[in-house]
């Protein structure tokens, strides 16, 4: 077995058409994953009653097995449960006609809440609790000042953890071709095994991966300097 | 799948499983030990800014950090085969697990050189400038001063790149190692219960982490109990 270089941009060209799918895997579980994480990180720090038992089982879960068993059990346990569901009250609807990567799109989702929930958490604690005293005293109410005040901090203290998320996320995403979706791990073992050549078309993936990640960081650093610049330290 | 979902066979699924946990977790403790010592080894050159082996460190970690498992998991399967065979070493026929062994511990070494640089470069330069003002060698500092207080900084990252790494075990099933995501797949294909089956692994992943967890607390908590005496005095 040689390596035929050559080959590894053949591949490359070819793999990189699935770009689209890995990108919709990535950042739609982040966007959905943001908005349970925001709603779950209050519900833990401000304790609410029954929902803060709820909410700390999910994290813990999610957060305690890895990804591929979220995907599975979404994957083999929904269209039962819609199956059932169906039958009993005669909607029409078999899962069969759902696609695939919406159950992927829900089991990513429910995972990035969970991580995320804890970033937003860890921003809003690492807020002090000085800075609510003084909306409180320039007469917002909590509302208001978790939304003007604490949030927007919070937030810009964690993009390095929100970096570390979605470079994650983008990994997590190739799990996703253990499902059959055609995203960027997908497409390289499919043009690895029609041509046999799978080093070649792993190294072409491995690539693309590297070169988002790249994107990715430099996008963060740039964004953390932006949405930091408050917090510049020195005199002002 | 296509049967009734039996909650009985998860329960019943679970001894079978856990028959092969110990696979998963030999893939896990070898590829620890060895990622430790790769990343101690790579850690060095990028703290003391050895020319060329720091360039190589830095672009070791960021392949790893820059790729997912699963493709690192496929690039060792399929390239190290072929790379031995330029030095007529034919591995062509070696176990899968070993494979994925050395995949893991690569991809941990890169976590823990970047763990450790920060650990190390987190302690105060007061420390090393008091040791050697009390009259200690470089490797005395390093060793009696640094060393220690580093290793404290560093153990709750290490304690999630662990964690971590665990689940990532559950990739391995992909290149043909029968650890418990194999021995699941396994399952499915005589049963058809895959929930069940998935239903059972979760649970396992679940308690090991869990486990784990509580572990690494204690030792965290044995790691500073000298800070308790600190906070005592202070307040």
């Amino acid at each position: 077995m040689t390596i035929d270089i050559p080959f590894i941009w053949v591949a490359f060209k070819e793999i990189i058409r699935a770009l689209p799918i890995t990108l919709i895997l990535t950042i739609i579980p982040l966007l959905v994953g943001f908005l349970i994480g925001i709603v779950v990180a209050l519900v833990r720090v401000y304790k609410v009653k029954m929902f803060y038992r709820v909410a700390n089982g999910y994290v813990s879960f999610f957060r305690g097995t890895p990804i591929i068993m979220h995907i599975m059990l979404i994957y083999f346990g929904f269209p039962l449960f819609i199956d059932q569901l169906s039958a009993k009250f005669d909607l029409g609807i078999q899962s069969n006609s759902i696609p695939i990567i919406l159950f992927v799109l829900t089991a990513l989702s429910l995972a990035a809440g969970a991580y995320l929930s804890e970033i937003i958490r860890s921003g809003i604690i690492s807020v002090s609790t000085g800075q609510m005293e003084a909306a409180y005293s320039v007469g917002m109410n909590k509302f208001q000042a978790m939304i003007r005040i604490i949030l927007p901090q919070a937030l810009a203290q964690s993009i390095p953890n929100f970096t570390n998320i979605t470079i994650g996320f983008l990994h997590t995403s190739s799990i996703a071709f253990l499902v059959s979706q055609k995203e960027l791990t997908g497409a390289a073992n499919i043009v690895a095994s029609t041509n046999l050549k799978f080093l070649e078309a792993f190294i072409a993936a491995g690539f693309i991966y590297w070169g988002l990640t790249i994107l990715v960081e430099g996008l963060s650093f740039l964004l953390e300097r932006k949405a930091t610049a408050y917090n510049r330290g020195g005199v002002s | 799948m296509g049967k009734a979902f039996d909650p009985m066979l998860i329960i019943e699924f679970i001894p079978t499983l856990i028959h092969y946990l110990g696979v998963t977790l030999q893939i896990l403790v070898v590829s620890i030990l060895l990622g430790l010592i790769i990343g101690i080894a790579a850690a060095i050159p990028r703290l003391f800014k050895i020319p060329i082996l720091n360039q190589l460190v830095i672009l070791y970690v960021s392949f790893i950090r820059g790729t997912p498992i699963l493709i690192q998991l496929f690039l060792v399967f399929y390239g190290l085969p072929a790379v031995l065979m330029f030095v007529n070493i034919d591995i062509s026929r070696m176990e899968a697990i070993y494979f994925v062994i050395v995949t893991y511990a690569i991809s941990n070494g890169a976590g823990f050189a970047e763990i450790f640089r920060g650990a190390i470069r987190a302690v105060d330069l007061g420390q090393t400038e008091a040791a050697y003002s009390v009259g200690m060698t470089s490797s005395q500092n390093f060793f009696r001063i640094v060393l220690p207080q580093a290793i404290r900084i560093a153990f709750p990252n290490m304690a999630n790149s662990v964690i971590g790494s665990l689940k990532d075990t559950s990739l391995a099933f992909t290149i043909g190692v029968m650890d418990m995501m194999g021995r699941g797949d396994t399952l499915i294909a005589s049963t058809a219960h895959a929930l069940e089956v998935y239903i059972s692994l979760s649970v396992i992943y679940y308690v090991i982490v869990i486990l784990l967890e509580k572990l690494f607390r204690l030792s965290e908590k044995h790691f500073n109990r000298h800070l308790t005496v600190d906070v005592a005095l202070a307040g």
